[in-house]
């Protein structure tokens, strides 16, 4: 391929135009065989020929910001080692002319209603099995046919979601090459492609008439709702979780249409219904959306050795079938062996003929077939006819079997008498091509689309839009891409398109059905509160440490006793145990310094920075469908690789390091300021000013201990007192308020005592009770008790805590008993209510059997 | 023959069970040659719910859902069954194994309830390696039932029972590389094998009479649940066949459910919320009536 690379554009006259015929093998999409635009590609082209290569790059360096900030990439707590790939999506679209939409319209809609029909049949009467239509074995073998769904599936209703993957042949004929029926198929993906792409060339795309998603998103919203019997209906889509690599997928499009986004420790079974565990308890659900494979559905009647759904979930679904869609085993038609009897099915099913066929493929369970394929077997790639869900994408290459060494052709051979029935043999195939804007250059590379089509009610529609991938020609014989290289699809309109509407703001009719969702699983109350936890320890390390860094910095040369009070700090918060702060003995930059870039990034405690940042991230992503996008991209600042993540294990200048501290301090009150402003004060909010609030409260307990349980002399206390003003953030109140050098008493009184002050004990501990008397409280427990007295006794201390005696040398001993005590008593508040709310027993099921061995 | 089978399993858990459910295959079914006359589930703590009904696979099973605290659970399933030996067998006129194709559909019609059974499931897909072990019973042309009479003799021959050398997560591989294991693992080697060569097999879950040593009283609780399988002929339809004993089975074994493998048939399953370490102990007798 490289080989048919233009010469370069960048030397060539400013009149070339920038996309132009390439010649490469296959299927023009964009130009004919003279090198003429075709005429569906004419608007786009001479749209993108009036911007000059700056603004083409311009464009596309958009593009790449917004897709990175979206989050689409591959899932960053998997093996570090690995090198994470990135999601691109093309300047370029792929163009669908109307009358091509219109005939591939009917035929996806036709396949989606033969595989429906065969589901029905397959669970239902089996009569194409008996008559041998379908090999039963092939349906048999396969791990996706789950025979206890028998008495469900046929209830369900129709198929729900169907993805194909097409490609056009070397004579400009689509071929399906993989279908979709088991889940949503990375419909999110598709969804959020076409968002970043209007937002980036949105006028080309008007200026063309692109048909709009917002019209089939309303249709299956509004079929889901009649689907799970009512409109205030609360519709959950249940994802593995986000260590899945669709995860950002599934989250997308949950929120997108406006539901829940669940895992299967949050849902529970009990009698006839199915629960989410909710802070008020348990909450019956009427929909799933499942992005699960089937089979990991129900640990108690399916595949029992995962737990990822939850148990009993198929005796609840056997007396409501509308619960789950996709209903639990439709993965089985998509099995790639199938592919050869569509045709016949389609006529005897539907009476109608197949219009869109799959890719020639060849079922190695069928005798006949298995013997011709070994009589040619150079010719075949080798792949297995069940591929599960399958990341868009991410399609297995296959056994390529030219390339095998004799050895490996001998075990597949063997492989394939054993195991035939779940194997199949492809040829090679073409891959149309279509002009892409890579690397500040125009070319052209080979793709497939996934297409999505939906029931809507009445009937299947295709969304009109689709995600194409960039494949390599020579190797791919199904959606696998090298690269991550993505394209929206467009397809383009006859009539003029209704003006825009977005899903993302609610029309009055689904504004009710969205409140009554605003439930809060128990899992992500636990995560917004340590959202809160790990933004404000992040924001303290670094006013910490750029407290630290400016005085080892400081151009006229610091004096120990400034360092002194800095390294007490430091070092308590660097000692694991806790306990009286050593008075340290010769200070110097070089120890302040070391501790710093400990703190920073150098070790793996839960103080260092870089670890606060990194476990900040994680909960964020965690909870990310109950943020913003824009309190989210605050905090995907911290993402783990990244460039501030990167910088900061790698700064060694201390000037480069405090800018870093700036921006990072800046971008969290960012995010303290958006989630102030932008966030309903429900439960979850009232989780995360929790959080916050916990951790301001003991970190400043702690500074206060490390700085004043022991007397100092004037000139260390002086330096203290300053320090302990700059880390509160409290300088300027003191100033303006006493006018005159910190004194420790009046210090106290601003930290301790002042409610008025959002950096003051006393604030931090009013505030905590307020969220926790926000709480629901109808479950009442002594895991309850217990967090609101651990609370309001801590209240009561600092209450009463007289400050004035405190600052005598005298006095002190009863301060550090204040401040310790808080020390201890804020970690048991924070486990009791981890343990009434966020249930930590509950989450692990575990499964108990018994064995036959009987001995003989 | 006429039994009395009492099968008590207890679990003891070292913290409370807060909510828990179950699938209990513990109902003998009425199949060929065998006559269930009576049977009673008992449990205890008793169940918030129960369910019955009939599986895929036409076997009784039982759903329960306990919801209040516990850390003892006892299920007690006592049954009477009536027992015939069935027609002898002339293994040697069987249809040959690898001709069974044309006998699985007669009239244009597969027969799907035997199909079935002829691939590999989760528990029991075939190695290579237990491929080739098998095919040394199955030489081209042999009588289905010889082949897999002669087949499940090797395995008794070659096999050591040991309850220790396996648990019930064991894969078959492991199996096959030890050499040991219980009946269960026997039965799902065998399937394994036997579905290598496209033979329909099934697995079955019941209980065995034993036999106590000459002039020594019969021991109460002493015995277990076993586990074999059933492969079909055109002549004979299915016909039990017991690797951990070596024999066909006959009068002496009788049947709780049938399936693919021990997954679809597991006597007691359960997921529990709570519940810590969990101890499990299981009493059967099998004793025979006059």
């Amino acid at each position: 391929m490289n080989k048919m690379t233009p010469t370069d554009l960048e030397s060539m006259e400013d009149s070339e135009p920038v996309f132009q015929r390439m010649g490469l093998p296959g299927y023009d999409e964009a130009f004919d065989d003279n090198g003429r635009v075709r005429s569906h590609w004419a608007g786009v082209m001479s749209r993108f020929a009036q911007m000059s290569r700056g603004e083409l790059q311009l464009r596309s360096d958009r593009l790449a910001r917004r897709t990175r900030e979206a989050g689409i990439d591959y899932d960053i707590f998997s093996d570090p080692s690995r090198p994470s790939q990135a999601w691109l999506l093309d300047l370029m679209p792929i163009l669908i002319a109307a009358a091509q939409w219109r005939w591939l319209q009917t035929a996806l809609t036709q396949r989606a209603r033969l595989f429906d029909a065969i589901l029905h049949d397959v669970y239902g009467p089996q009569k194409t099995l008996k008559k041998g239509i379908i090999p039963p074995e092939l349906v048999f073998s396969d791990p996706t046919y789950l025979t206890p769904c028998r008495d469900i599936l046929p209830k369900a209703g129709p198929l729900r979601f169907y993805a194909a993957d097409l490609a056009r042949d070397d004579n400009g004929l689509w071929r399906v090459i993989d279908s979709h029926t088991e889940t949503l198929a990375g419909l999110g993906f598709a969804v959020a492609n076409r968002v970043i792409h209007s937002h980036v060339v949105g006028d080309v795309m008007r200026g063309c008439n692109a048909t709009r998603l917002a019209a089939f998103s309303q249709n299956l919203q509004n079929a889901l709702s009649r689907h799970a019997g009512s409109e205030n209906a609360r519709i959950a889509v249940l994802t593995p979780g986000p260590q899945h690599q669709d995860y950002f997928s599934h989250a997308y499009i949950a929120r997108y249409l406006g539901y829940l986004l669940v895992e299967g420790g949050d849902l529970r079974t009990r009698g006839e219904q199915l629960c989410l565990k909710t802070l008020e308890g348990l909450q019956d659900i009427d929909l799933v959306v499942r992005c699960l494979d089937g089979r990991n559905m129900d640990p108690l009647e399916l595949y029992t050795t995962r737990l990822a759904g939850p148990a009993g979930l198929l005796r609840v679904n056997r007396d409501r079938p509308n619960l789950v869609v996709n209903a639990i085993g439709t993965g089985i038609v998509q099995n790639r062996g199938l592919g050869m009897h569509l045709g016949r099915l389609a006529e005897e099913l539907l009476g109608e003929e197949l219009m869109l066929p799959d890719a020639p493929r060849n079922w190695l369970g069928d005798s006949n077939d298995q013997r011709y394929v070994l009589e040619n077997l150079d010719r075949f790639v080798i792949r297995n006819a069940q591929e599960g869900t399958g990341r868009p994408g991410q399609a297995m290459l296959g056994q390529e079997v030219r390339s095998m060494t004799s050895e490996q052709r001998d075990l597949l051979v063997r492989s394939i008498a054993l195991d035939g029935s779940r194997l199949v043999a492809e040829e090679e195939l073409g891959f149309s091509h279509a002009p892409v804007w890579q690397n500040d250059k125009a070319t052209s590379r080979p793709f497939a689309i996934r297409f999505f089509v939906a029931h809507t009610g009445e009937r299947y529609e295709v969304m009109p839009g689709g995600l194409a991938m960039s494949v390599d020609r020579g190797r791919a014989v199904a959606l696998s891409t090298v690269d991550g290289h993505t394209r929206d699809v467009w397809i383009l309109g006859e009539q003029d398109q209704q003006p825009h509407f977005s899903l993302w703001r609610p029309r009055l009719e689904n504004a009710r059905v969205e409140r009554s969702q605003r439930v809060i699983q128990s899992r992500v109350a636990d995560d917004l509160y340590w959202i809160g936890r790990y933004q404000e320890r992040a924001d303290w390390t670094m006013r910490v440490l750029r407290s630290a860094y400016r005085r080892i910095s400081e151009d006229s040369g610091p004096s120990t006793e400034d360092l002194g009070a800095v390294h007490r700090c430091l070092s308590g918060m660097l000692a694991d145990e806790r306990g009286p702060v050593k008075r340290p003995s010769g200070t110097n930059i070089d120890v302040v310094e070391g501790m710093c870039s400990r703190l920073l990034s150098g070790s793996t405690s839960w103080r260092t920075l870089s670890v606060v940042c990194e476990n900040l991230y994680r909960c964020a992503n965690l909870a990310r469908d109950r943020l913003s996008f824009e309190a989210w991209h605050t905090l995907s600042l911290f993402r783990p690789g990244d460039e501030f993540m990167n910088e900061l294990s790698r700064a060694t200048s201390q000037g480069a390091i405090l800018d870093m501290l700036d921006v990072g301090l800046r971008w969290l009150s960012a995010f303290g300021g958006l989630t102030h402003e932008n966030m309903t004060r429900n439960y979850g909010w009232h989780f995360l000013n929790l959080g916050r609030r916990v951790e301001r409260a003991y970190n400043l307990s702690e500074v206060l201990a490390n700085l004043f349980a022991d007397v100092t002399d004037g000139e260390d206390e002086m330096s203290a007192l300053r320090l302990v003003l700059e880390l509160a953030d409290s300088f300027i109140t003191y100033r303006s308020r006493y006018r005159i050098d910190p004194s420790l008493p009046l210090v106290l009184d601003l930290l301790l005592l002042d409610q008025s002050n959002p950096r003051s004990l006393a604030f931090q501990l009013t505030e905590a009770m307020r969220d926790m008397s926000a709480f629901p409280s109808d479950k009442p427990s002594a895991d309850l008790s217990e967090a609101r007295g651990l609370l309001a006794s801590a209240l009561d201390e600092v209450r009463q805590a007289d400050v004035v005696a405190m600052a005598t040398p005298v006095g002190r001993k009863r301060l550090a008993e204040l401040v310790r005590g808080q020390l201890v008593s804020l970690p048991q508040f924070s486990d009791a209510l981890a343990r009434h709310y966020f249930n930590p027993v509950e989450d692990m099921p575990h499964r108990v059997h018994t064995r036959s061995e009987a001995a003989p | 023959m006429k039994f009395e089978v009492s099968h008590r399993t207890t679990y003891r858990y070292s913290e409370p069970v807060v909510h828990s459910q179950h699938l209990v295959h513990l109902a003998p079914c009425s199949v060929a040659n065998q006559r269930v006359t009576r049977h009673g589930l008992e449990i205890h703590p008793s169940p918030n719910r129960r369910v019955d009904w009939r599986d895929t696979f036409k076997n009784p099973v039982t759903f329960l859902e306990i919801e209040r605290s516990h850390k003892e659970l006892v299920l007690h399933a006592r049954s009477t069954i009536e027992t015939s030996a069935g027609i002898p067998t002339l293994p040697a006129r069987t249809t040959p194994w690898d001709a069974l194709d044309a006998a699985l559909a007669t009239g244009g019609t597969i027969d799907l309830d035997v199909v079935a059974y002829r691939c590999a499931s989760h528990a029991t897909t075939a190695s290579l390696d237990i491929a080739d072990y098998t095919r040394q019973s199955f030489p081209t042309g042999r009588p289905v039932l010889e082949a897999c009479t002669d087949f499940m003799r090797r395995i008794y021959a070659d096999f050591t029972f040991d309850a220790k050398a396996t648990d019930v997560s064991t894969p078959i591989s492991v199996v096959f590389a030890k050499r040991r294991g219980v009946c269960q693992d026997f039965a799902h080697l065998t399937l394994a094998g036997l579905r290598a060569m496209r033979v329909p097999a099934r697995y079955v879950s019941g209980y065995i009479l034993t036999h106590p040593p000459p002039g020594q009283p019969r021991m109460q609780g002493a015995d277990a649940s076993h586990a074999w399988v059933s492969v079909w002929s055109p002549e004979y339809g299915w016909q039990g066949l017991d690797p951990t004993n070596g024999i066909a089975a006959g009068e002496e074994h009788i049947v709780i459910a049938q399936g693919r493998e021990y997954n679809d048939v597991c006597p007691i399953s359960g997921v529990l919320l709570g519940g810590g370490e969990h101890s499990v102990d299981v009493s059967v007798d099998v004793a025979p009536l006059p």
